[in-house]
């Protein structure tokens, strides 16, 4: 072998102690180098250094005379190979990462220099390969790339189901039937829904990113809106059920039902306000029809009893007293039924402004003790066949209506009598506790299973193997229990089958400041 | 002097009952029927009780009670409600009536709250 710029190194000639120092040298490089005679057929190896024999693990014997090829096994299509063969062709230098195999096997990552040694005349007899394992660096390389990767790839999920939330929100939020708003914390539109948009029929452009207040040429500065926003729910949030009646400028009177939310989430959402907005214009309406029908039947249907009324008691007053006891006995009937006609009337008209929340408290400071024992003076007199009896006393007053409070006093004393026509007592027990007072009237009656004490104060549920014998409506009881709801205090039942039922209602002592003589 | 009760009511079966009803008392009972000339003739008559149903047409017996009470002649004039209406006593009680008598009443609490009344 000969290099021809061996002779411009210092040490010139063919002085075969320079050529092994030479040799020596390239022995100690850490990078692996081969010599390959460009000017024999298939380019052939004709020298490598120790390096190389320790990176490929193929021994001089085995390369000496072979084309370089054989370290790519079998990925004989890498795009390197192009590079190099074109600048081999070229006779230019070029470094490229291949993927090669160790003698073992064993895929490695050459980093190859190639680098062609020409004659004078500019023919290329031998090209200069020098390799470096960098298959480290590749790997960690490639780690990166494929942690990139990952990532990128978790991004994209995350993003597709950030996208499929929003979709999916939105979704539920223009199918709502109750306009929604989203404001900034000055109060600007950030966005509407579909729905509010077509009820105060505004476009989407001419509200999102208006102030609220300028909406449709200021229609939205409304007084009882700005005292929500500015002065309830800056202090109370969120805000439920508050009511905004408004007469807009071309869509007319709207009533209104606000719920408004202020997001107190640290983060970007901090600070806007949510409001839902339903509109109960025609619900009101209607409730209203509602109740005056119920209120023009009421009166309508009293009118005629009144005569009834008034005829049959005055009968059994003007009868003689030598007359057929048959006759008395069935005025008397017909007056109980009166009397049973006209309490129907009164509950469904009841039940009716309980429902529609016009049930209006006629508040006054009540001494229960005196309505109790009334009450019961009352009641023991109409029915004889039962020993009411009455316990306790309290000393201090409550607040509330005291002609309903009466009501459910007698409704739940007519209902202890009506289920215990075997039994002859009846307990009446006012007491105070914490700061209500409690009254409780027992019987001993029939009882009622657990599973139908979960149900009697709903509206028209009758507890069944009663339903035959007794005739009512089922709807006492609710009654009863709206109006000790509205009193502030709680309604219910201790009972067992068989051995009679405890009702009991608390009712709040009024508080001192307000307790008068 | 016989002291007198007016009775005034849209429904007539109610005045007729009533008229039968008060029969064994000792006052002269002066009915009327329709609304429209009941003040005339609380005006002429000058009763010791009226007794006035609240929903009538033309006008009705809290509008009639608040002309009373603006006219000094008629102001004293007591006057008893009753009604059907469920808001009757609050509309009755706001008008200045002196009672409220809830219809259907009974006959003797009614004759109970006229002679307080009268006597």
């Amino acid at each position: 072998m000969s290099i021809d710029h061996a002779s411009d190194l210092p040490l010139s000639g063919n002085d075969p102690a320079n050529i092994k120092l030479l040799k020596s040298a390239l022995d100690s490089s850490i990078s692996g180098i081969i010599i390959t005679a460009n000017t024999q057929n298939d380019n052939p190896i004709i020298y490598c250094n120790k390096a190389f024999e320790a990176l490929s693990g193929y021994s001089r014997d085995e390369v000496i005379g072979r084309n370089c090829r054989f370290l790519q096994g079998n990925e004989r299509s890498q795009q390197a190979r192009d590079d190099i063969r074109k600048a081999v062709a070229k006779g230019e230098s070029i470094t490229v990462e291949l993927r090669n195999y160790r003698k073992g096997g064993e895929l490695f990552w050459n980093e190859l220099y190639i680098s062609p040694i020409t004659v004078d005349g500019g023919q290329v007899t031998h090209f200069i390969g020098v390799q470096n394992d960098i298959t480290r660096r590749k790997n960690a390389e490639e780690n990166l790339r494929h942690e990139r990767e990952q990532v990128e790839a978790k991004i994209e999920k995350r993003t597709r189901e950030l996208n499929e939330n929003k979709d999916y929100l939105d979704s539920i939020i223009q199918t709502i039937r109750q306009g929604l708003l989203v404001l900034d914390p000055q109060y600007n539109v950030i966005s509407a829904n579909d729905f509010f948009l077509k009820t105060f029929k505004v476009e989407k452009r001419d509200t999102i990113g208006r102030s609220l207040y300028e909406l449709g040429n200021g229609q939205w500065d409304i007084k009882q809106l700005r005292v929500l926003l500015e002065q309830i729910l800056p202090s109370s949030n969120p805000v439920l059920d508050f009511e905004v009646d408004h007469e807009f400028p071309h869509i007319g009177r709207k009533l209104m039902l606000l719920n408004a939310h202020r997001i107190e989430l640290e983060g970007k959402f901090k600070d806007r306000i949510l409001i839902a907005i339903e509109d109960i214009t025609e619900i009101r309406a209607s409730e209203n029809r509602k109740d005056d029908f119920l209120s023009v039947s009421s009166h309508e249907l009293k009118t005629p009893l009144t005569t009834i009324k008034g005829y049959n008691q005055t009968v059994l007053r003007l009868l003689p007293a030598d007359i057929n006891p048959k006759i008395p006995m069935m005025v008397n009937k017909s007056g109980k039924q009166i009397d049973r006609l006209q309490n129907i009337i009164t509950s469904l008209l009841e039940m009716s402004r309980i429902q529609s929340g016009n049930l209006v408290l006629d508040a006054d400071s009540i001494d229960l003790n005196i309505l109790v024992k009334e009450m019961l003076e009352e009641m023991q007199q109409g029915h004889p066949g039962h020993t009411i009896t009455f316990e306790g006393q309290i000393n201090k007053k409550v607040i509330g209506d005291e002609s309903q409070i009466a009501q459910v006093l007698q409704n739940l004393i007519t209902n202890a009598i009506k289920y215990s026509p075997d039994a002859k007592e009846i307990k009446v027990l006012l007491s105070e506790v914490s700061d209500f007072v409690k009254i409780s009237i027992m019987d001993f009656g029939f009882g009622i299973s657990q599973e139908d004490q979960k149900m009697i104060f709903d509206r028209f549920f009758r507890v069944s193997n009663v339903q035959k014998h007794f005739p009512g409506m089922g709807i006492g009881l609710y009654i009863c229990a709206q109006i000790i709801k509205q009193h502030g205090g709680k309604l219910w039942v201790d009972s067992e089958p068989g051995k009679g039922a405890t009702f009991s209602f608390t009712l709040p002592i009024e508080k001192k400041e307000t307790q008068h003589d | 002097m016989t002291k007198k009760l007016l009775i005034c009511d849209d429904d007539v079966d109610i005045v007729e009952m009533l008229e039968i009803v008060l029969d064994d008392i000792s006052y002269e009972i002066i009915t009327e029927t329709n609304s429209k000339k009941v003040l005339e003739l609380i005006s002429n008559t000058h009763p010791h009780l009226v007794l006035m149903d609240l929903w009538m047409p033309v006008i009705s017996g809290d509008q009639i009670l608040k002309h009373m009470r603006e006219d000094k002649s008629l102001a004293s004039i007591p006057v008893v409600i009753m009604s059907a209406a469920p808001d009757g006593k609050e509309i009755a009680l706001k008008a200045g009536a002196n009672g409220y008598i809830p219809k259907p009443f009974d006959v003797d609490e009614l004759v109970q709250r006229v002679n307080e009344f009268i006597s």
